[in-house]
């Protein structure tokens, strides 16, 4: 029993990383329809600036997930409104060619700028935890949990009562209309982009002081995110907590009870079974998963 | 009249690819025996990006360093003239379909000597385009004992066999542990690899009285190894054998902590004589114990890099970083190759391969001599322990520069 509840509350808490790394990765591609091949590298950057933050500066990474989340906003935000914004009314094929080749241009910066030597960053609490009886609570996984809650509750808040916000939401329903009611789209369309990556930057370094990453990593954080923003659902804010905490626990249920070698296969087959059940995801909108963009 | 240019600009472009293409197959024809001008040419398909782009990087530094010592000594004796070692790169991306691949390209462009990729994937895949293309590669890297059963004739590997990464650290923790672990447990990443070096493992403890109490694995560089902990705890094994790489061995020790997981003792493969084991776990990653396939501590010398000692000084002067396994494996493999070329005085692949397969010799890695399959079973493996933040040496005890500390957590 004790090896289930154990199980079942590290999986609750990877759940919540998950979700972390997928929040933004769900809000472009729900309101702006982009799929952001390069949302993995934001989030190794944001986990290599931290990382430089706490070697030279001694800085907690929660305190550098903040300076993190300011530079990739504003990296983000130049990347939609110099590039994106290009090719944002061409075939999705365009989107996905720039930010795929944006990735790779990314990881290899990285990798000449801090080779790929696997790095860590260190806390003194990180890896010290509570013990409820047998099963024991790790401080740093529980921090990060408790930030992709409130990460979750602060955006559903700005979306739904901020005029920003709205304007996000009116523009990720319909284009035309926005503009005609007096909305910036390029501008809106860029801030989503900036607080997307934002959100990536703050969710790498907080994995940073978790586990060890190193620039190669991107891509599994992609493909992470991708599967967590299906799962949850598009269009809904909550969308990214809900698949991440159900994959993470079907991963721990999963590596207790099958071989833990079949983690991967476990994740695909979860995604196909809720897209058969729920073709929207389990709390997204049937609006945003059967638009196309014109 | 424009589209006039541009059809005659077109059929020149055309005939002097032809022309170009004609002189490159002259020459490759006129020097089959893989020596360009004053250049011995090898080539060497490495993962210089990917997921294996560190240990990638690390092999083509003991290449680089390989080919200064030799040219700076004036170059491979070849019969009775002296030619330039000159490796040629290419970046396989960590993929091996890719590394065979490039392969073939170095045969399609006459070069018919090898040094091998990173990694056991890998160079399984350049294996079998070697041998199907009748070129020559010394392995540097690849140490699954599966690529040895197919009955290659012309792969030869410097490095011991997969078998013996966890062994070893059996063997070192058992002769001198006190008090000694009664039980233990496997956790190993799911590639070919780990797989092999674990059922080695598995082997050695059993003979050596230990019982196992579980068995467990996950995928290849994964950072979440909780499933597996959280399986074993309940055995509550005396020692815990990682057959890994540097993420997951990382983890083990990480995860260990938050989950409350206490053995007497850690023994990782591959992760922690690394700097990025220590780097990242801090005090935790003392007294985990590891095997090496090299240690500047490795007795033997040879004429060009001298001994370990020798080596591990050059490597620090030319690199400015401590001097370790994946580097010297390079190193040695490209030693065997241009021996057995001085050996054979010609670089005809098949003359080459038959110096190697009689190679027998004493070098800064050690000793090396292939056996029938081409593994280097003369030499031993090394088992280190992180003391106080420090790499030492423990066993064999020739080689030993401490004593076991022990148990092997808490410090």
């Amino acid at each position: 029993m004790s090896q289930f509840l154990q199980a079942t509350v590290y999986g609750l808490l990877e759940g919540g990383l998950l979700a972390l790394v997928a929040v933004g990765f769900s809000l472009v591609w729900g309101v702006m329809n982009i799929v952001n091949l390069a949302h993995g590298a934001f989030v190794i950057t944001g986990a290599y600036i931290a990382w430089k933050l706490n070697t030279e500066l001694g800085l907690d990474p929660y305190l550098g997930m903040l300076v993190s989340a300011a530079a990739l906003f504003l990296a983000g935000y130049l990347v939609q409104r110099l590039l994106i914004n290009q090719v944002v009314n061409a075939p999705i094929w365009m989107t996905l060619l720039l930010t795929f080749g944006l990735d790779l241009l990314i990881v290899q910066g990285l990798q000449l700028l801090f080779t790929a030597d696997f790095r860590a960053i260190k806390t003194s609490w990180g890896t010290e935890g509570l013990a409820l009886g047998d099963v024991r609570v790790p401080y740093g996984r529980l921090a990060g949990f408790g930030l992709a809650v409130a990460v979750t509750v602060a955006l559903v808040w700005f979306m739904t009562r901020t005029r920003t916000g709205l304007a996000i939401r009116t523009t990720g329903m319909d284009r035309a209309a926005a503009r005609l009611m007096g909305v910036n789209v390029r501008h809106v369309y860029a801030l989503t982009f900036g607080l997307s990556a934002a959100l990536a930057g703050m969710a790498g370094a907080i994995l940073g002081s978790i586990n060890t990453f190193s620039p190669s990593a991107a891509g599994g954080f992609t493909l992470q995110s991708f599967v967590i923003a299906v799962l949850g659902g598009l269009g809904n804010m909550w969308g990214a907590l809900a698949g991440g905490i159900l994959l993470g626990l079907v991963q721990a249920w999963g590596g207790q009870y099958l071989s833990g070698t079949l983690v991967n296969a476990i994740a695909f087959g979860v995604l196909v079974l809720v897209l058969i059940v729920r073709p929207a995801g389990l709390v997204g909108r049937p609006y945003y998963e059967a638009r196309a963009e014109a | 009249m424009r589209s006039a240019h541009l059809r005659f600009g077109l059929a020149l472009v055309l005939v002097l690819a032809v022309v170009v293409g004609a002189c490159g197959k002259g020459g490759d024809d006129e020097e089959e025996s893989g020596i360009k001008g004053d250049k011995l040419e090898i080539g060497a398909a490495l993962s210089l990006t990917g997921s294996l782009a560190k240990e990638g990087a690390l092999t083509k530094q003991g290449y680089q360093l390989c080919q200064e010592k030799v040219n700076e000594r004036g170059g491979v004796r070849v019969g009775d003239k002296k030619v330039k070692l000159a490796i040629t790169y290419s970046d396989d991306k960590s993929e091996p379909d890719t590394a065979a691949r490039l392969i073939d390209n170095f045969n399609d462009d006459g070069v018919k000597l090898i040094l091998g990729p990173y990694g056991s994937p890998s160079t399984e895949a350049a294996a079998a385009a070697v041998e199907r293309n009748g070129q020559v590669m010394v392995d540097s890297s690849g140490a699954d004992d599966n690529i040895f059963t197919k009955g290659y004739k012309t792969i030869f590997a410097v490095l011991s066999p997969a078998t013996d990464y966890v062994a070893i650290i059996v063997e070192a923790i058992m002769k001198s542990a006190n008090p000694k672990p009664k039980t233990v447990a496997f956790l190993s990443a799911d590639d070919g690899f780990s797989q092999t070096a674990a059922e080695g493992g598995v082997e050695a403890a059993k003979k050596a009285g230990l019982e196992v109490v579980a068995e467990e694995s996950f995928p290849e560089h994964t950072t979440d190894v909780s499933s597996a902990l959280t399986k074993v705890r309940d055995e509550k094994p005396d020692l815990i054998l990682g057959s890994v790489h540097v993420e997951e061995g990382i983890a083990i020790v990480k995860q260990s902590r938050e989950l409350g997981v206490t053995p007497m003792g850690f023994g990782e493969t591959v992760a922690p004589p690394t700097p990025d084991f220590r780097e990242a776990l801090g005090d935790a990653a003392n007294g985990v114990v590891g095997s090496t396939q090299w240690t500047a501590q490795v007795k033997g010398q040879d004429e060009i890099f001298g001994t370990a000692t020798d080596y591990a000084a050059d490597y620090k002067k030319r690199f400015d970083a401590d001097a370790e396994y994946h580097s010297a494996e390079g190193a040695a493999a490209c030693l065997a190759l241009v021996l057995a070329v001085e050996e054979a005085g010609s670089a005809d692949s098949e003359k080459v391969r038959d110096a190697l397969s009689g190679l027998d010799t004493e070098s800064f890695f050690g000793p090396i001599k292939f056996d029938d399959t081409g593994k280097n079973v003369t030499k031993p493996m090394s088992a280190i322990q992180i003391q106080s933040g420090d790499v030492k040496t423990i066993y064999p005890e020739d080689q030993a520069e401490a004593k076991l500390q022990w148990p092997g957590t808490g410090g």
